[in-house]
């Protein structure tokens, strides 16, 4: 990527909106980046535009890439609700529990039959999650979901207000440079967020109490999508886009899952180190969330039911296809 | 609204009436949002039941109310410019200058009439909604378009009205610095 | 040289051309953003681009709290708030020598705390102030300078519009800039109220003593701003102490200050229609010069200029002290001939990238706090420097029988004052950091 001294046979622009010091750029979009072109011989250059710096705004880059404004991008599935209504289901809580490795291989096992389509107009190079959504509170300790009723909590998805929802708190939408500050001053409660957020956003000082389900089991998760142009892919020989398939097939997702892991590691590590109470929610705990969870994933069959999409089936389907990729 | 009005055709007052009330439309709107915002603020403090999604209102709602000031920014010359380098320019020159801002601010409206046009195709193709409430985005597109027309039609006001040597009407504005 | 930073640079001469040419500083920036995406980039890329450019930039949730907080402060300049403000400063300090104007600057500090703007704080406080010094025979360049030096408290006391843009540009906290504000804010007042004092010491007669009020009048007066300091309290205290965040401040501090206009029949509906189309004049301006930022900023993005400037910062061998203070005397140059806004605009996206690696022993988050105020300082000092001062200006139309140049004379106390100020917080940074850090 940087100082490349002859311009490369094929150069990329990869545009998204976190910054250059962040993990997901450092330990995932950056060494990605470097297989893909060492593996090219130098005949690949990708450079990376972090921070939306070529213009925009989050929601615009799945637009970028359609409309080849940009080459590559990174984004949040969910920053354009209404885009991906299948992938969806992989948010769902308790469809991914605790893996993010085997979720990530269950997407793309599902995803030539049941997602493509509504990846119109880019070439996706993977989809992948994080580990989770955990709960992060304030000041309130949370062991059943009636410690979260009437609590107001920061969205993190569409299916994530949802959840927050179903278990009787507010849904609070808000960017996450607001987080911090909605935090200390106790304008939101908490927010449904991974670990891996605490050292940026420092929240090891603005909360108490880092609660999560047994064995790490969270409470739904957010989709992740790394994706090219479609004309500037299909306009590739198909030695390079075996260069671009090789680098982002099972291997990489597998080892995709045990990046976000460690990454979630590091954030629940800070949070400790200074002081807060991690809770690991009993099995019993747990399935108390599991119940009151259950009609989130109704609510999610009902309202793509209306798209056409056979709902009922794609929640087995990826059930089947995570349970497959479990502790591998 | 101003007294150059009248040394304009009859048609020219008409579309600034109907740009000024544009604007006031959207100031009437950004009111709405402000009550709406403080009342969901209020039910948040007292209730602990904010309005849902009152954000993602406010983003879309902010967006068309600006959209619908850009005419009336155009039409009474509260765009800034730098005048210092002109202040000694004869007055022919610096009404072709204001002309030549009018030709720029015409080119540009068109442009991005045609732009966010297919802007608005996209975003209703794909099934653009807001996060909490589902509010289809194209929505907020076709007001945008009104505006962005009547901002062709400031435009075109203004490059007339420097033709004939008729200045501005309404001067800087005072708000923002 | 490589090719794409030398487009970006005639870019930037394209653009002071047009500038210079009296186009609008918005359209400007579009035109040459428009034109350089295109050269660089190609027409797709540009054509794309714009389908939803204009929108999320006019949609962005930090920038929202801009039109309100603007429409705050045309219900305010309506609602008779200046009048209570300076009422109540001339009752407290109007006895002593000079003391007329310290009310003046005292009340432009009132009312900057409800109004995010400089040239509103300006023309508004001079309506109700230079009546009163004149009838007092202050020195007409006194009583000029002291309401166009006053007007840039409206912008240095949060709420401040510009400190919101220059936030939003380098993904700042805004709260944390308006509560880093405050004492920098404080110290103006105070140092502008010391100006007078040790100008009337030296110019006899420039500014005799008012009259002393009678009980009566000092209590009511007194109790007449309470409502303007339980706005201001409610709305910027509300912030910091984390009631809400700046937008539902915004939006609570424009339904109060019309609340306040309507109970009191100062404001109807004729004024509401007037402070409407005003609000949609600044705003409006405000959100072009943003998108036409948002297109130059990509611009030079794809050149590589921000990122060339920042290295060659790095590499010229200047210590940290000098390169700020170069950046700070650039402001202060530009100020002399483009408006507040543009100017943060303009010049952030560039300036910030060399600021972010220099080293004063400060956190990035820190630096950005400081780094702001200090540039929101001398950016707004342009609005009372020659040849363009648009508080001069606007005061000037407002005081037809005093002569532009007095005026620009008599601010040049209150620039001096800015000055020693400024070397004060470059000095010692804590002045501007010590609130943010108590208030975490
Ligand atoms: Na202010
Ligand atoms: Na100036």
């Amino acid at each position: 990527a940087q100082g490349t001294a002859q311009s490369a046979e094929f150069e990329f622009t990869f545009h998204h909106f976190l910054g250059p010091k962040s993990p997901a750029q450092t330990q995932m979009i950056e060494p990605w980046i470097q297989r893909i072109e060492e593996a090219s011989d130098g005949r690949v250059s990708i450079e990376i535009y972090p921070a939306m710096s070529l213009g925009g705004t989050p929601p615009e880059l799945i637009r970028q890439a359609r409309d080849g404004v940009v080459d590559l991008i990174w984004v949040v599935n969910g920053y354009t609700p209404g885009l991906f209504p299948r992938t969806e289901v992989f948010e769902l809580p308790f469809i991914h529990t605790n893996d993010p490795k085997a979720t990530n291989l269950a997407m793309r096992d599902m995803f030539e039959e049941s997602l493509a389509e509504e990846y119109e107009g880019v070439e996706v190079m993977f989809l992948h999650v994080h580990a989770g959504q955990a709960i992060q509170m304030v000041d309130q300790e949370v062991r059943k979901p009636e410690d979260l009723a009437g609590k107001k909590m920061r969205i993190p998805t569409r299916t994530g207000a949802w959840v927050i929802e179903a278990l009787g708190a507010n849904p609070v939408g808000m960017p996450v440079p607001e987080l911090p500050q909605a935090l200390s001053k106790k304008v939101v409660d908490g927010a449904f967020i991974p670990w891996e957020i605490i050292p940026a956003l420092k929240l090891q000082d603005l909360t108490d109490y880092q609660i999560e389900g047994a064995d790490k089991t969270r409470f739904g998760t957010t989709t992740f999508q790394v994706s090219m142009n479609k004309d500037r892919w299909d306009g590739l020989p198909e030695d390079i886009q075996q260069i671009f398939r090789d680098n982002s097939g099972e291997e990489w997702l597998a080892e995709l899952g045990e990046i976000w892991r460690d990454i979630d590691d590091g954030g629940i590590k800070i949070a400790t180190d200074a002081g807060n109470h991690h809770i690991v929610l009993t099995e019993e705990e747990t399935e108390a969330f599991r119940e009151k969870l259950e009609p989130v994933v109704q609510r999610w069959v009902d309202d793509v039911s209306g798209k056409g999409i056979e709902g009922e089936a794609m929640v087995e389907a990826a059930r089947a296809a995570i349970e497959k990729h479990a502790g591998q | 609204m101003n007294p150059a009005a009248s040394a304009l055709p009859r048609p020219i007052a008409f579309a600034e009436k109907v740009i000024e009330l544009w604007a006031l439309a959207g100031g009437i709107l950004l009111c709405g949002i402000v009550l709406l915002t403080a009342y969901s603020l209020f039910m948040d403090i007292v209730f602990g039941a904010p309005f849902a999604g009152d954000f993602e209102i406010v983003e879309m709602g902010v967006a068309v109310a600006v959209f619908t000031f850009l005419p009336y920014c155009q039409l009474t010359g509260a765009n800034v410019s730098a005048d210092l380098f002109t202040s000694n320019a004869s007055p022919r020159t610096v009404t072709f200058l204001v002309f030549l801002g009018a030709v720029i601010a015409l080119l540009f409206s068109t442009f991005l009439i045609w732009r966010m046009y297919y802007g608005m195709v996209d975003s209703r193709q794909y099934n653009e909604i807001t996060t909490v409430n589902g509010i289809p985005v194209w929505f907020a597109y076709v007001p945008i378009l009104i505006s962005l027309a009547l901002l062709a039609l400031a435009s075109a006001i203004t490059m007339i009205r420097s033709a004939k040597g008729v200045p501005h009407t309404g001067g800087p504005s005072l708000g923002g610095e | 040289m490589d090719t794409n930073l030398l487009i970006g640079l005639v870019g930037l001469a394209g653009l002071i051309g047009l500038i210079v040419i009296r186009i609008p500083i918005a359209y400007a920036m579009i035109v040459v953003g428009i034109v350089g995406i295109w050269v660089l980039s190609g027409e797709r890329i540009l054509l794309s681009q714009l389908k939803s450019l204009a929108y999320g930039q006019f949609s962005l949730y930090d920038l929202s709290v801009v039109p309100m907080f603007v429409l705050m402060g045309n219900i305010a300049t309506r609602a008779g708030l200046s009048r209570d403000l300076f009422r109540a400063a001339n009752a407290w300090l109007g006895w002593m020598k000079g003391g007329v104007a310290m009310s003046a600057i005292a009340a432009c500090a009132g009312f900057g705390s409800v109004c995010g703007s400089s040239l509103a704080t300006a023309s508004t406080m001079g309506q109700v102030a230079l009546p009163e010094l004149k009838r007092y025979r202050y020195k007409p360049s006194l009583a000029t300078g002291t309401v166009a030096a006053g007007g840039v408290l409206g912008i240095l006391i949060p709420p401040s519009v510009v400190l919101i843009i220059y936030a939003v540009i380098v993904e700042a906290n805004i709260v944390t800039m308006f509560t880093a504000a405050f004492l920098p804010g404080l110290i103006a007042v105070a140092f502008f109220i010391v100006t007078i004092a040790i100008y009337v010491r030296l110019v006899p007669n420039a500014g005799p003593p008012g009259a002393r009020v009678s009980r009566e009048e000092f209590v009511a007066a007194t109790l007449g701003v309470l409502p303007v300091l339980a706005i201001f309290a409610l709305v910027i205290g509300g912030i910091y102490l984390g009631f809400f965040n700046p937008t539902p401040a915004g939006a609570v501090g424009a339904f109060l200050v019309a609340v306040y206009g309507f109970a009191r029949r100062t404001v109807g509906l004729r004024d509401m229609r007037i402070a409407l189309l005003e609000t949609a004049k600044t705003s409006g301006m405000i959100y072009l010069i943003l998108l036409g930022a948002e297109l130059l900023s990509i611009f030079m993005a794809r050149g590589g200029v921000p990122q060339t400037a920042a290295m060659m910062m790095a590499e010229s061998g200047l210590s940290p002290y000098t390169i700020m203070v170069l950046l700070l005397i650039a402001l202060i140059i530009l100020g002399c001939l483009m408006d507040s806004l543009s100017m943060i605009l303009l010049v952030m996206p560039f300036f910030w990238p060399v600021v972010a690696e220099l080293d004063f022993g400060m956190t990035e988050d820190e630096l950005k706090t400081w780094f702001g105020i200090l540039a929101l300082i001398v950016v707004e000092l342009g609005l009372i420097t020659p040849p363009v001062g648009m508080n001069v200006f606007v005061i000037n139309a407002l005081a037809r029988d005093v002569p532009m140049i007095e005026t620009f004379k008599g601010v040049v106390p209150f620039f001096l004052a800015e000055i020693v100020r400024v070397v004060l917080l470059l000095a010692f940074p804590s002045i501007v950091l010590f609130l943010p850090r108590l208030l975490g």
